[in-house]
């Protein structure tokens, strides 16, 4: 009997702490507030089903397709660079002098690549206009598929794409009154796996033009066809 | 992000912060000698343990990023590292086998360097005296007020553009400088660096 009581006490604390945890805690941000510009450190980690690695580095993004990922190895040396802009992108290993050019559809479909293919539809994630909603709504999406997407008080915690690609965005801050998902968990159908936590991020600063320009003086040069993997 | 590709230069990094570890006698210094003071100072050293801070800067995008974290080695084929949240990473290097880990909870990734390129093999090498610099490798020592300066630039136009060690001459580390091709410069600072403390391969385990 003791022990019965004790659960029935129990229980219900335990259950209420599982829905805090399910449940996105809301914040308070500006209705119409998108992310234009962000800069922000980040915590990654990529898995594969035969490769996978982990590290810090820096983001810098520009809405609506610029992008620039700094990965830095575990002595604080840049161990790849990544520049997106459009369907373009350029993958930069310092250590080998080589930089891969090329477009996204030119990615390998093996060694981890595809995650960058995604990288700018999970980019695209304002929240929604007017009401802050829940729930799952089919669309069709900026990048001209449809996405389900799924909303949490107005915030998108989630999308799939038709292919089978997921994204979860979890750990919302507002800042400077826009709605920013501090970690991003994204999923394909081979399921590898890319983890995303940004720290101290900066929203809707300015920022140089350069930042997106990759400097490829004295490199090697090699069409995106020819990588490998990560 | 082909860690095997980059085995140089991480073992060029790692020899760099596991030498400088080493007692140096305080005196002016040519480049050979001041590798091989180094060399010879790092026999008395079987482990250690330290406390860093990296700040990274990054020239195109003007911006700083610090971490905080901590290492250990032992001899003559284990490192670990660690870096506190939010980066939150570990490194454990056992000879040739790199292990990374990015949060307690999360799977590590594993890979194998050739065994040529293992811990032990580099130990090997350091068992002879420095009698000259290795080919193409230019080297500048310091030493003002006790503080060591050595700046090593390797050949080639690789990655790293040259690695500056400063150090006191009881051994003390004070900071590691790696300067990169593309302007880019991380900053290893140690502190609270404790020798031969009797570390033991329970030390050397990410989980």
């Amino acid at each position: 009997m003791t022990i019965y009581r004790l659960l029935k006490h129990l229980l219900p604390m335990l259950l209420l702490s599982a829905c805090a945890t399910l449940a996105t805690k809301p914040i308070d941000y500006r209705p119409g507030a998108v992310v234009n510009t962000l800069s922000t450190a980040v915590s990654l980690s990529i898995h594969t089903s035969d490769s996978g690695m982990s590290g810090s580095g820096y983001l810098v993004y520009r809405r609506p397709d610029q992008l620039h990922l700094v990965v830095l190895s575990p002595f604080g040396t840049t161990m790849m660079e990544a520049f997106a802009v459009g369907d373009r992108i350029t993958l930069i290993y310092p250590s080998k002098s080589t930089a891969y050019v090329g477009g996204f559809d030119e990615l390998p479909d093996k060694g981890g690549l595809q995650g960058w293919r995604m990288m700018r539809w999970v980019m695209d994630a304002d929240p929604l206009e007017g009401q802050p909603l829940s729930g799952t709504v089919e669309r069709s999406g900026k990048l001209g598929f449809s996405e389900k997407v799924t909303f949490e008080n107005g915030l998108i915690t989630s999308k799939e794409s038709p292919t089978g690609d997921h994204v979860n965005y979890s750990r919302y801050s507002a800042i400077n009154g826009v709605p920013v998902a501090m970690e991003l968990d994204l999923r394909n159908i081979r399921d590898d796996r890319i983890r995303i936590t940004l720290d101290e991020p900066e929203i809707n600063t300015t920022l140089d033009d350069a930042v997106f320009v990759p400097r490829l003086d004295g490199l090697t040069i090699v069409p995106l066809s020819a990588i490998k993997g990560l | 992000m082909k860690v095997m590709k980059q085995a140089h230069v991480f073992f060029l990094l790692l020899l760099a912060l596991l030498l400088s570890s080493s007692p140096c006698q305080a005196r002016a210094i040519s480049p050979v000698e001041g590798l091989e003071a180094l060399r010879r100072g790092f026999a008395g050293i079987s482990d250690f343990t330290a406390e860093i801070t990296q700040e990274k800067r990054l020239s195109l995008m003007k911006r700083t990023m610090v971490m905080n974290g901590s290492l250990r080695f032992k001899k003559p084929d284990l490192f670990f590292m660690e870096i506190n949240p939010p980066f939150s990473g570990r490194m454990l290097l056992h000879d040739n086998i790199i292990e990374q880990a990015s949060g307690r909870d999360k799977p590590s990734s594993r890979i194998a360097l050739p065994p040529e390129q293992g811990l032990k093999q580099w130990f090997l090498k350091l068992a002879t005296p420095v009698t000259s610099l290795p080919d193409g490798v230019a080297l500048q020592a310091d030493l003002t007020n006790s503080v060591y300066t050595i700046t090593i630039t390797p050949p080639g136009k690789g990655q790293v553009k040259d690695i500056s060690i400063v150090f006191l001459a009881d051994g003390t580390v004070r900071r590691l400088v790696i300067n990169e091709q593309n302007g880019d410069r991380a900053t290893m600072i140690l502190k609270k660096l404790r020798r031969n403390i009797g570390l033991t391969e329970k030390d050397f385990r990410l989980e």
